[in-house]
């Protein structure tokens, strides 16, 4: 019975309703997005590629366990035992057991290096065709250390064909070889005869069998066994590509730790704008529900009709906004992918689990929102409600009132973060605070604007025409309604300010740091090559001008340390560097020193120092990106960690424990003149794959990704919001058709009703901007005195003016239109259908 | 502007012009509805007129042309002698506020004004000073003087009629139309409605014109129009309420 009462109420009043559906679709969309992003980083499989003709891969476990945690993806290749592929070739079932090596190697063409997915393990051993998906080879094998295969794709890129001889570089050695045969599918790298390749990696990565049909679980389960009790790992299926490629799969836990950041500050706006969406449409009704509670519907049938109504209203919303959601994900990772955040080989899952969390989500902020929007009129004397029903004002509860306030002032120690822990996390409070502060503002919302608009009236000019005052009357008489409509233009204002500020004050304090930490003038980047070659640095060194030249790559270490009593590992992007580092590098060295980087050394940042209760001298213990755990002695203690990061390790702390050991990229000084740099930039030329980057040291003090990232993130939000408040607006204004026809009758002309209609606007974007810069204020001053000692924060000053003005735009627009609307029809009429 | 006496006359009819005519008017709502089929009617000043008919007879649409709230499709409707039926919406509005004044079955108070600011209303939309005195003997005279602070939402039903026939008279208009008025309060209030109306007839020379389909309400009033289809079927001086139940029960409704 009550299911056919809600379809039909819920018919009679489309506008208030396709407020509820925008905010559900759109809640549902965000919810389901995050959710795929958050599943994919726990599970996604990354496709096997190259091995995928491999039915059981045996391979050290690329992974690291966290106590009460998810195991941390290892990116640094880890080694197998070198005999292990003849102990694996006897097992029953197996029809080929493959060492698979991979080591640096990039094909040169005439117009500089063939494009490979990964040139630091482009180059394989011959017997990896054996585990290729379809291999097809045309020509021989490669025999001794003069001859190569190459891929299809590699073979045209540089113009080769069987019986040419290939210039390769070779773990940064350039040297000639025949090419003896082409190999597909494209991917299949650079293919030596084994022995040299084997010499040439120095290391097995991993043994790939491939099987007699149908035998891959018997020989699963045979290859376990054999392996027992030692740390290998066997895997199939999906799971092989977490083997094959560790740097993807380790790039996962990117994908889980932004859904963790995404999932705090979304989840907020969307239960805000579904209950206020809610909270409009309730208000439309109330005539209607009063009437059922005056026959005898009871305080808890009526909130149950009220959430069956708006879970309806949701069944029907929740579907494209899953769909959506999917899409958006997407989207999503492609950008993740464009900005570098994201390798382009890991995909994202598509079960169905996000979908069902997405619905389940939604329907309880949904059926909490409407029974609490619903709870005051369900609760009420039915006098109270039938007097009322004629949506006139009613007075704010103090319960509500109070609360608002409590969390309002909850906000500022929430705010606090930033000053202790000045990373993107410490940030991050600061949008959570200014959004808390907003909820505490909607909620007090009424009670403060009687107060305010109260005075208001009081002092208006005496001579100030009938629609300003008849504005401030309505402001003060529907404070409900109106602080509805100013505190979600202000959550909007604090969620811009906030969100915005504290990304932008983080992005400026990190490439202060990283501007201020690069003494080195030029970076030349060996990364086409897989790796710097050999003489390069001494050739840069000759160079005229050229003060300094420090080798340097990109690793990945393990911190332990606590957070808040727990243990927690953590991975943290490290630079690896050698030599005097000093003299490239301005880290800002508080105690120690860096300008000898050599042996089993780490540099520290203050932060991390702290925390681990270490000092210069002192041990420290951390595991590499293969999962070695080293005690490393702290040669320095730095200040520059925004800019640089936690750690600096010694190339030889390192050595062996990457998947190639060759530098990246030089770190070059130079005494900044422009026949210098042209000097350089011509010694490149005579070497392929290097490339003269300008003013970028190690670590990047461009934009960084993250802030693309954020500014993604933003805008998705943002939009969402808008429409939300738009929607709420529209049809809290087209519930106002009485009102304005009973103003009509009285004498008030349609101009008039307009101008009363747009003084409002002006009032309420007024009051949001206002309260929304209030609001934000505090969390801002502190994320300002946190990153850059000042206490306001970095950022584009437009962003406020530009703010206020959409707000005010959202607030005319989205009232105008439906005054107009509303106008439209005779005031008899309208008050003829009301009645 | 000279100050206004105590209990201020409304304005005389200056040269014995109708407070309203209308000739000939017809009203068709598209389709082919005549709500109104060539109405003639003049309200002289200073008279208690009501409008009886089964529903659907035409008698509030005749109300809704009369005030200039509706066009008629044809024919004349003057308004203080001057003629409404062809001007915009927005002069209709600025006419109906200075010469019209209006209370509704549903009081059709804002919820958002105090009684004293509801009934000022009108005078500040057309930008005139209330007259302090005016409105505060209007207030007393309809039993609201206490209750200026108040709410609409905090007054009884018949409380806020009453405050709507003080708005209604606060622009002294020169007639004030009143539909269904005692429709949704009960017998009591009613009655202090209609003795209300009755005696601004009486005291100020006020000019009335009531729709209601009840018939005592109606013999309240100096005259009686009987409608039906459209057409004014009847007219009754003095009428009584059983003269005006019979021939209402006579046209099919009771």
């Amino acid at each position: 019975m009550l299911t056919g009462l809600a379809a039909g109420m819920a018919r009679r009043r489309p506008a208030s309703l396709v407020a509820v559906l925008c905010a559900v679709l759109g809640g549902s969309a965000i919810v389901t997005g995050t959710g795929v992003l958050l599943e994919s980083g726990l599970r996604s499989d990354v496709p096997a590629g190259r091995l995928d003709g491999a039915s059981v891969i045996v391979s050290a476990d690329q992974t690291a366990p966290v106590p009460e945690d998810l195991d941390v993806g290892l990116p640094e290749r880890r080694a197998v035992p070198a005999d292990l592929a003849a102990e694996l070739a006897g097992l029953p079932g197996v029809t080929a057991a493959v060492a698979d090596v991979g080591f640096p190697a990039a094909v040169l063409g005439d117009d500089g290096v063939a494009p490979a997915d990964d040139p630091a393990t482009s180059g394989h051993g011959w017997s990896s065709t054996a585990l290729l998906p379809g291999p097809q080879v045309d020509g021989a094998a490669p025999q001794g250390d003069d001859e190569v295969a190459v891929d299809a794709s590699l073979a045209a890129a540089a113009g080769l064909d069987v019986g040419d001889v290939a210039r390769v570089v070779v773990d940064g050695r350039e040297g000639g070889y025949r090419v003896t045969a082409i190999v597909r599918p494209a991917g299949a790298g650079v293919l030596f005869d084994d022995a040299h390749a084997a010499e040439l990696a120095g290391r097995v990565d991993l043994v790939g069998l491939t099987t007699e049909p149908g035998a891959t679980e018997r020989v699963a389960e045979a290859a376990r066994d054999a392996v027992a009790g030692t740390d290998l790992v066997i895997s199939t299926g999906g799971d092989r590509g977490d083997v094959v490629l560790p740097g993807v799969a380790a790039a996962r836990s990117t994908l889980v730790v932004i859904a963790g950041s995404l999932a705090g500050v979304p989840l907020l706006l969307v239960g805000f704008l579904v209950a206020g969406a809610l909270g409009v449409a309730m208000t439309g009704q109330r005539p209607e529900l009063a009437l059922l509670r005056a026959v005898g519907t009871t305080p808890r049938q009526l909130r149950r009709l009220v959430a069956l109504q708006a879970t309806l209203v949701a069944a029907v919303a929740v579907v494209p906004g899953v769909a959506l959601g999917y899409l958006l994900a997407g989207r999503f990772r492609a950008l993740l992918v464009h900005i570098g955040l994201l390798p382009d080989e890991l995909p994202l899952t598509t079960s169905p689990l996000p979908a069902l969390g997405g619905v389940l989500l939604m329907l309880l902020v949904v059926q909490v929102a409407a029974r609490s929007s619903a709870w005051r009129t369900s609760r009420e004397p039915v006098t109270t409600v039938l007097g009322e029903s004629r949506t006139g004002p009613r007075e704010p509860s103090r319960i509500r009132t109070a609360a608002g306030l409590l969390l309002m002032a909850a906000s500022v120690p929430l705010a606090v973060p930033p000053l202790l822990v000045r990373d993107a996390l410490g940030a991050a409070a600061t949008s959570m605070a200014g959004l808390l502060a907003a909820i505490g503002l909607a909620l007090a919302g009424p009670a403060l604007l009687r107060r305010v608009s109260g005075g208001l009236a009081g002092r208006l000019p005496a001579r100030s025409g009938a629609p300003g005052w008849l504005a401030v009357a309505n402001l003060h008489g529907y404070a409900l309604r109106s602080a509805g409509a100013i505190t979600t233009l202000a959550m909007a204002v604090v969620f811009v300010l906030t969100y915005a500020y504290a990304q932008t004050t983080v992005a400026d304090a990190a490439s202060r740091d990283g501007a201020e930490t690069v003494l080195a003038g030029t970076t030349i980047d060996a990364g086409a090559l897989g790796g710097v070659p050999e003489g390069l640095a001494e050739e840069v060194a000759a160079v005229p001008g050229v003060d300094a030249v420090v080798p340097a790559a990109d690793t990945t270490v393990l911190l332990t340390g606590t957070t808040l009593g727990d243990a927690v590992v953590e991975p943290a992007g490290a630079l690896v560097v050698s030599g005097d580092v000093s003299s490239v590098l301005d880290l800002d060295v508080r105690a120690g020193g860096v300008d000898r980087f050599e042996g089993p050394v780490v540099a520290i940042g203050h932060d991390l120092a702290r925390s681990q209760d270490a000092g210069a001298g002192d041990d420290v213990a951390l595991t590499l990106g293969d999962g070695t755990p080293v005690q490393a002695r702290v040669a320095a203690v730095y200040d520059r960690e925004l800019g640089v990061g936690p750690v600096v390790l010694s190339a030889d702390l390192v050595e062996g424990h990457r998947t190639t050991d060759l530098a990246q990229r030089l770190l070059v000084r130079t005494d900044g003149s422009a026949a210098t740099q042209n000097r350089l930039a011509g010694l490149a030329a005579s070497w392929p794959g290097i490339a003269v980057l300008g003013a970028d040291g190690g670590p990047d003090s461009s934009t960084p990704p993250e802030v693309w990232l954020n500014v993604a993130v933003l805008v998705v939000l943002l939009g969402y919001v808008l429409m939300g408040i738009a929607n709420a607006l529209v049809a809290s204004t087209a519930q106002r058709r009485a009102e304005f026809a009973a103003l009509r009758l009285v004498g008030t002309t349609p101009r008039q009703v307009r101008s009363v209609v747009r003084r409002e606007a002006a009032l309420v974007s007024a009051a949001a901007v206002l309260a929304g810069v209030l609001l934000s204020a505090v969390p801002l001053v502190l994320v300002g005195l946190g990153f850059t000692g000042r206490p306001w924060p970095a950022g584009p000053w437009w962003l406020l003016p530009a703010t206020a003005a959409v707000v005010v735009v959202i607030a005319f627009a989205s009232t105008e239109v439906p005054a107009r609307l509303a106008l439209r029809t005779p005031p008899a009429e309208v008050l003829a259908r009301a009645t | 502007m000279t100050a206004a006496p105590a209990v201020a006359p409304l304005p005389a009819a200056p040269d014995g012009t109708p407070a309203v005519q209308l000739a000939g008017v017809t009203r068709v709502h598209p389709p082919d509805v005549r709500a109104l089929d060539g109405v003639d009617l003049v309200v002289p000043r200073g008279s208690f007129l009501a409008v009886m008919g089964p529903s659907g007879s035409g008698k509030s649409t005749l109300l809704h042309c009369a005030a200039g709230l509706d066009t008629p499709t044809s024919g004349q409707v003057l308004l203080a002698g001057r003629e409404i039926g062809r001007l915009d919406e927005t002069r209709r509005t600025e006419l109906r506020r200075v010469h019209v004044g209006f209370v509704f079955q549903a009081y059709n108070l804002l919820p958002a004004l105090s009684v004293a600011d509801n009934v000022t209303l009108p005078l500040r939309l057309a930008g005139r000073a209330p007259e302090p005195e005016w409105v505060r003997f209007l207030l007393d005279r309809v039993g609201l003087g206490g209750h200026l602070a108040r709410r609409p939402g905090e007054l009884s039903g018949g409380q806020q009629q009453r405050a709507a026939i003080a708005r209604a008279l606060v622009a002294r208009p020169a007639v004030v139309f009143a539909d269904e008025p005692t429709g949704a309060l009960d017998r009591a209030s009613a009655g202090q409605v209609l003795d209300l109306l009755r005696e601004l007839v009486d005291e100020l020379g006020q000019t009335v014109v009531m729709v209601t389909h009840d018939p005592a309400a109606a013999a309240r009033a100096d005259r009686a129009l009987v409608m039906a289809d459209g057409r004014v079927v009847d007219a009754l001086d003095s009428p009584t309420a059983a003269v005006l139940g019979a021939r209402l029960v006579a046209l099919g409704e009771g």
